[in-house]
């Protein structure tokens, strides 16, 4: 029977089940006007949830050896909890005029973050499906959020019936690895495939492996598990969209490398044979196909496609002995982080702009500069962040990441790397020369809310400064790399 | 190792003898004396009427997902009534909050017009 002190260790996610559970009651209980606090208890959970992190003990598994206590969990979590922040507060001025029905919204959002949390433990397959499935059904409900909107119920109907497809391939690879060890636990996998030189029990492992990374995939937008983002992107609500981008993406990775380095490290060279194609493909499909876009939206969906792909490369070239700085590991933990900010950063603006005139198109945006002169000269950094380019975080991500690449030997995958970030710019800027240099049809000013100025300045703040003071960053990212059962020198 | 699911397959492969063998001796030597009644398809006792592809009303739809829902529930309740003693006030404790999260869901439903049919 656990004690008390098991608790203790998961009392982020029992803040969040106990203020979800407060969301629903308050928007049952309370009156019309209660329903305005609502946003903010939301963050209020994410902030307590945040708070409890640097207090708990690390580096031991509970409940059975089904949930890790880690720093690399605390990583994600505190990750998970800031993109959950940040999506309310674009969230609250977009659904005043769409929804009537605003607890539920709330609601979700939390459990989805709930559900990042436990992804980012899972250290059973059980508890790595179930979370995964549960992170997938909120994000079902909240993409089809706009009842009466059909391209969001489109979008939903698109996403469920690929993670059903995709989670089905992962459920018979989680089938297939129990078959091989009779034990949930990821630990006793490992042992397993130490111990057995049955070549059956070889090509098992690596065929599971597959399996896995279809639902993992998926939720990292990873080609060629994919084609549900650009859909999704366009139709759900775009704060739903920023939350997916990040937080969903997020806790995908966690899974990831979780599962790899510490259940496959027997298959290295092999799933690393995997994952490099996936990488090329990914930073190659979305960009190249990014090119075409002249939507806003679907645009930013090709882009976290690329940007999936790039941070893969860390994925390849995780290292956890050695005493350099460009462990792989560490390299991924700072470009989620530099992502964090960047993407919720440009979203946004995209979320300020589509609520303030509706618009969504590129050629809509022109004459951005004269309407908008802070949202614009924003988009500036946050787009140059996306690109990799100095001064800001998102070069530091990229630096990192082709830096682990480059001292593990994968050349080639740098080289597609640098090649990709060089054509993103290209779109990037397309966005930007609409924005600038073209004359706006309709000069009047966009009046954005005071609560989405702050975000965005919050985000851009935090762009421009871990660019320029990034040591703070880099520490907690090297924190992050203790991950239960890896041995750190 | 995969050697240990032998005794499944041999499983899988009688069942499915079983069956065919059943299915076929019971064909060929079993009397056939066909009447309307019973060729009609069996719907519990009620006379069939109507198309079969004809739309049903998502209203019973959300009716058997909250019926599951709340079926579910009951299930959970088993393994804790048989381990009461053992489990004793924690047991106790931890049912109330599982039960106080459902409740929550009931009230949900309850306010947003889930019980409403119309």
């Amino acid at each position: 029977m656990p004690d008390l002190n098991t608790w203790l260790l998961i009392s982020p996610e029992l803040i969040l089940t106990v203020f979800g559970l407060l969301i629903i009651v308050i928007d049952l209980v309370g009156r019309e006007k209660s329903h305005a606090v609502l946003p903010w208890v939301a963050i209020l959970g994410f902030i307590l949830a945040i708070a409890t992190i640097p207090y708990l003990a690390q580096d031991q598994t509970i409940f059975a050896g089904m949930y890790a206590i880690d720093k690399f969990a605390f990583f994600f979590k505190a990750i998970g909890a800031i993109g959950g922040i940040l999506t309310v507060l674009i969230s609250i001025d977009f659904l005043r005029t769409r929804t009537p029905a605003k607890g539920d919204f709330y609601l979700l959002l939390t459990f989805a973050v709930l559900a990042t949390m436990m992804m980012a433990s899972s250290t059973s397959l059980l508890m790595i499906y179930l979370s995964i499935e549960f992170l997938s059904y909120m994000s079902y409900l909240l993409a089809g959020f706009l009842r009466e909107d059909k391209k969001s119920n489109e979008a939903a109907i698109k996403y469920f019936l690929y993670g059903a497809v995709t989670s089905a391939l992962m459920l018979y690879g989680l089938s297939l690895l129990y078959g091989i060890s009779g034990s949930l636990n990821l630990a006793d996998l490992t042992k397993q495939f130490a111990a057995s030189s049955d070549l059956s029990v070889k090509a098992l492992g690596i065929v599971s492996f597959t399996l896995l990374l279809a639902g993992f995939g998926f939720k990292i937008s990873a080609v060629p598990f994919h084609q549900w983002a650009p859909d999704v992107y366009e139709g759900a609500p775009t704060p739903v969209v920023a939350f997916l981008s990040v937080g969903s993406k997020a806790a995908g990775f966690a899974l990831l490398l979780r599962v790899a380095l510490t259940a496959f490290p027997t298959f290295h060279a092999e799933w690393i044979a995997l994952l490099s194609v996936v990488a090329m493909m990914t930073m190659t499909l979305g960009n190249l196909v990014a090119l075409q876009q002249t939507n806003v939206k679907r645009l930013l969906a090709y882009s976290s496609i690329a940007q999936a792909g790039y941070m893969l490369i860390g994925v390849i070239a995780a290292n956890v002995s050695g005493a350099s700085p460009f462990m792989g590991l560490n390299g991924v933990l700072i470009y989620l982080a530099a992502y964090l900010f960047t993407n919720l950063g440009a979203f946004v603006i995209v979320v300020a702009i589509e609520n303030a005139t509706g618009a969504v198109e590129i050629p809509e945006y022109a004459g951005l500069v004269k309407r908008a002169p802070l949202l614009a000269a924003l988009f500036v950094v946050f787009f140059l962040s996306l690109a990799g380019i100095p001064p800001t975080v998102g070069f530091i991500g990229k630096f990192f990441v082709f830096g682990a690449a480059l001292r593990e030997g994968f050349l080639l995958l740098a080289a597609v790397g640098v090649i990709n970030s060089v054509i993103s710019v290209f779109y990037y800027f397309s966005i930007i020369r609409a924005a600038f240099f073209e004359e706006p049809k309709d000069a009047t000013l966009i009046r954005v809310p005071g609560v989405m100025t702050a975000s965005v300045a919050i985000c851009a703040a935090l762009v421009l400064l871990l660019a320029v003071f990034p040591q703070s960053l880099i520490d907690l990212a090297g924190m992050g790399m203790g991950m239960f059962g890896i041995a750190r020198p | 190792m995969p050697i240990d699911f032998l005794p499944i397959l041999v499983m899988i492969a009688v069942v499915a003898a079983f069956a065919a063998i059943a299915l076929i001796l019971s064909g060929l030597t079993g009397p056939r004396r066909p009447t309307r009644a019973k060729l009609e398809p069996y719907e519990s006792g009620m006379p069939p009427f109507g198309s079969a592809m004809r739309r049903v009303s998502i209203k019973y739809f959300l009716t058997a997902v909250l019926f599951i829902l709340f079926d579910i529930e009951i299930i959970f309740f088993y393994p804790w009534a048989v381990l009461f003693r053992q489990l004793g006030l924690f047991g106790l404790i931890e049912m109330g909050i599982f039960i106080l999260i459902l409740l929550v869901g009931y009230v949900y439903i309850w306010r947003k017009g889930g019980f409403d049919w119309d």
